[in-house]
């Protein structure tokens, strides 16, 4: 309505002018200057502007917007750069990293940096302290971590904790119970969240410097494949929990024990792996009549779950009878309490599909959203790596469909496992729409973030990309290609073979010299079963001439590669199949003075030339009406003792005009052949394998 | 030469070899700023080229910030801060800087843009950026920014 449209204006311009355009406001029009940023259109203009009946004036709630709306909207007109690295590196050729070892060694390079500043502020805090800052921005100010206080009382305690130096405060606390003075509950119960946290050993000795460390050692220890959940959990919780230690002593020492000191050694004995303690302080805990809160029964859950020597259907019925005591007591379960049951159900194997559904419906009725980590233990509990070959699942397209279109927040730590095994089941079904739904709901919103690091990152870019060669038309392969490599991934060496396979499929071989080119820009330069592939493209069939021109250009630049490979190794090897290719490649392009020198180094290499090979040298020794030509093709074959001599002896005789001493030269290399055919074919035949093999 | 006779008493009568003050004012010549015209064999950036009064005319400002605008305070901070920032980047870069740095204040943020010769490896450039970036943060309580530039050699404009 125009009333409505003046409302909004009515916002804008503030409660001074309200009551005056009250009494305008059947007339009014809406001014062109209160537009505020919206998705949509322009408002909707309603007939006419002439009001019969001026209604009741609404005036809708002030919006609020947030301080960066403005950002926002500008951010939404701009679009990833597909030509620019991400934006942590420097701008410029020489510092721009070329592979994901480069980019990896950069940043940590740039961290340690960092690491590096920040001890020589904390080793001298007195030229730090100048405050200009307004207002006082305190990470900017340099860090203690000596404790201050030395006497032996509570605060000198309370300071220990803080600074997290676990075995100062075990001291500070033995030695005040020694002078007699009684340590408070708070106080106490600090003590033993924080030996609960660290399992009574110091944090770790880069503690200060961690940060993201700690989370790119985790993704080092996983697979590709997301191996099995214990193998995690072994590397995360090294320490195990040892009995009768510091923890346990001031447990047992304590006069009055409340709930949370319960709770406080339940959540550290499961977080370092001593299940059936846990449980058994749980039963203490229940016979004391007191309650425990949500978080404690999350570990107890995961406690219940990965103890040793039970049936899943008894595991199982553990963690129900878990939920039902949280029932009883009142505890409301919260989204870690599903993502831990879903997570343990992955355990289960074929078991735990109908509990994992279950339990997703149980945390629909509760009302509590599910977060990406859910998605991802229902997608592991259905997938199952190296699962069977009956039909898989078809649950992945309900969970993609129920996701289209959301925007997700970091709930949980597991968040940004998601995509990544969305992606390889994409891949394993070989489903490219599913995979183009999946890329879709990443670029929803915010869900960039949860691509997560690195590894992952690569991971389901290849796993994407390796679907899209296989399976799209190669322009739009190729239209991929350019936006996502290199500036969102490097790619391995087997997605660009993958490439290379697509390209021959849909022939477009031209295309190969510019993969090459890339390619060593990416650090492939001296990958074997890259450099093979591209020859054995490139060298199969004949090709018209500008294509064959660039065709040996590459080739010679390959070789060129192989011999500066040798002259670092000291045991040079060059394998038979590049050997071959580049010889022929040369040869087609009219190159000929080159693929003749390539002859030579088959002696050399003692790799064996292929018939065709030889066929072609022939072909072209003629072309250029050489007959000594010729006799060096026989040669070489004769020198390996190959069947085709004799083929080969026989041209020689009828199409060239070859002079007495030649002929009687062929003669000779005949009879060797042939004696040494007959001879020993046995040894031949054995030595024949043994220089085909690489 | 005799007009030093307008500040000499005039009880002086003998002319001849007489020695005088200078009294008049002194006029040295500018040397700020500018490279000294050699055989042809010195090479010079373009920065290092111009003499300060082409500012404004060839040359732009290698610091730049609001502090000597009509009302704005503390350009004097501002440039006792530029003096640390050229110190502590040349030692920092020991050797690898080609030109003098551009500073840049936006906000309350510092930028420094360096342009830097290729003497180290690109990851220890980056331990450099990490380091600097942070210490200077902390030293001077706000975002501080580094973006480097490499060249080979140092550019040279001309040689003189």
């Amino acid at each position: 309505m125009a009333a409505g449209a003046s409302a909004r204006c009515l916002s804008v311009r503030g409660a001074l002018r309200l009551p005056l355009r009250c009494r305008w406001a059947g007339v009014c029009e809406p001014e062109r200057g209160c537009r505020f940023y919206s998705k949509s259109a322009a408002l909707p203009k309603d007939e006419g502007t002439d009001v019969t009946g001026i209604e009741q004036v609404v005036i809708p709630k002030k919006k609020t917007w947030d301080k960066v709306a403005v950002l926002q909207a500008l951010a939404s007109t701009v679009n990833r750069d597909p030509t620019a690295v991400p934006y942590t590196f420097q701008d410029d050729p020489y510092l721009i990293p070329t592979s994901s070892v480069e980019s990896r060694s950069f940043l940590l390079a740039k961290k340690s940096g960092e690491n590096a500043a920040k001890f020589i502020i904390n080793s001298h805090p007195k030229y730090f302290q100048k405050d200009i800052a307004e207002p006082h921005i305190p990470c900017l100010m340099p860090e203690y971590f000596e404790p201050q206080i030395e006497d032996v009382s509570e605060a000198a305690l309370k300071e220990r904790i803080k600074l997290k130096k676990v075995k100062a405060a075990v001291d500070m606390f033995d030695q005040l119970l020694q002078a007699g003075t009684a340590v408070s509950l708070e106080t106490t119960n600090s003590l033993l969240d924080l030996l609960c946290y660290y399992g009574d050993q110091e944090p770790p000795a880069d503690f200060y410097f961690q940060q993201t460390e700690k989370s790119e050692e985790l993704e080092q220890t996983t697979e590709e494949n997301n191996k099995r959940a214990s193998v995690k959990a072994a590397h995360q919780a090294g320490v195990t929990w040892k009995a009768r230690n510091n923890a346990e002593r001031i447990f047992a020492l304590m006069p009055e024990k409340t709930a949370r000191s319960y709770c406080t050694m339940i959540r550290g004995m499961v977080k370092h792996r001593a299940y059936a303690q846990a449980l058994d302080l749980y039963t203490e805990l229940l016979n004391s009549r007191l309650r425990a809160d949500v978080h404690t029964f999350n570990a107890l859950i995961e406690a219940r779950a990965l103890m040793a020597n039970e049936k899943f259907e008894e595991k199982w019925n553990g963690m129900l009878e878990l939920l039902k005591h949280m029932s009883v007591q009142k505890v409301k379960p919260n989204l870690q309490t599903f993502n831990t049951l879903l997570k343990c159900l992955r355990r289960f194997h074929a078991f735990g599909r109908m509990p994992a559904l279950q339990t997703l419906r149980e945390m629909k009725a509760i009302g509590i959203e599910p977060s990406l980590a859910t998605y991802h233990h229902i997608i592991q509990v259905f997938y199952q790596p190296g699962s069977s070959a009956k039909a898989p699942s078809l649950i992945i397209y309900d969970i993609v469909n129920e996701l289209a279109g959301k925007a997700f927040s970091p709930k949980d730590l597991d968040d940004d496992m998601f995509f990544q095994s969305a992606m390889s089941v994409c891949s394993s079904l070989r489903d490219l729409e599913l995979a183009y739904e999946v890329h879709g709901l990443l670029n929803t919103g915010d869900n960039r973030k949860f691509i997560g690091p690195d590894l992952r990152r690569n991971f389901y870019y290849s796993k994407f990309f390796g679907l899209l060669c296989l399976m799209e038309h190669i322009d739009v392969t190729l239209k991929w290609y350019k936006d996502l490599i290199p500036s969102v991934f490097f790619p391995h060496s087997q997605v660009l073979i993958g490439l290379l396979q697509a390209l021959d499929v849909a022939n477009r071989l031209e295309v190969i010299p510019q993969i090459w080119k890339d390619s060593k820009e990416y650090g492939h330069t001296y990958r074997s079963n890259l450099r093979e592939e591209i020859l054995m493209l490139m060298a199969r069939d004949k090709h018209p001439a500008e294509l064959q021109a660039a065709f040996a250009d590459c080739a010679a630049d390959i070789r060129s590669t192989y011999e500066s490979q040798e002259a670092r190794q000291t045991a040079p090897d060059w394998p038979a199949t590049p050997l071959n290719c580049v010889a022929i490649l040369l040869l087609r392009a009219g190159r000929t003075q080159e693929a003749w020198r390539m002859l030579g180094l088959f002696r050399k290499h003692n790799k064996i030339p292929r018939n065709e090979l030889l066929r072609e040298f022939m072909d072209s020794a003629k072309e250029s009406s050489s007959p000594a030509q010729a006799l060096e093709v026989v040669r070489l074959a004769s020198a390996f003792s190959l069947p085709i001599c004799e083929e080969l002896t026989q041209r020689v005789m009828a199409d060239f005009a070859i002079s007495a001493e030649q002929k009687e030269a062929l003669g000779h290399l005949a009879a060797l052949s042939s004696d040494s055919d007959s001879d020993s074919s046995d040894g031949d035949s054995s030595d024949g394998d043994s220089t085909k093999g690489r | 030469g005799e007009w030093a006779v307008r500040v000499v008493p005039w009880s002086r009568e003998l002319p001849g070899a007489w020695r005088a003050l200078h009294t008049s004012a002194v006029c040295a010549k500018n040397r700020a700023a500018r490279v000294r015209v050699g055989k042809g064999d010195k090479p010079v950036t373009y920065e290092e080229a111009h003499p300060p009064h082409y500012i404004a005319h060839r040359k732009g400002w290698l610091s730049l910030h609001t502090g000597n605008l009509d009302g704005e305070e503390h350009a004097a901070e501002r440039t006792v801060e530029d003096f640390f920032l050229r110190k502590f980047m040349l030692g920092t870069f020991p050797g690898c800087l080609a030109d003098q740095l551009v500073l840049k204040r936006r906000a309350n943020q510092v930028e420094i843009c360096a342009l830097v010769l290729r003497q180290l490896p690109a990851h220890k450039f980056y331990f450099l950026v990490g380091y600097s970036e942070t210490l200077l943060s902390h030293f001077y309580k706000c975002p501080v920014r580094l973006h480097l530039q490499t060249v080979p050699a140092k550019v040279v404009y001309k040689y003189i």
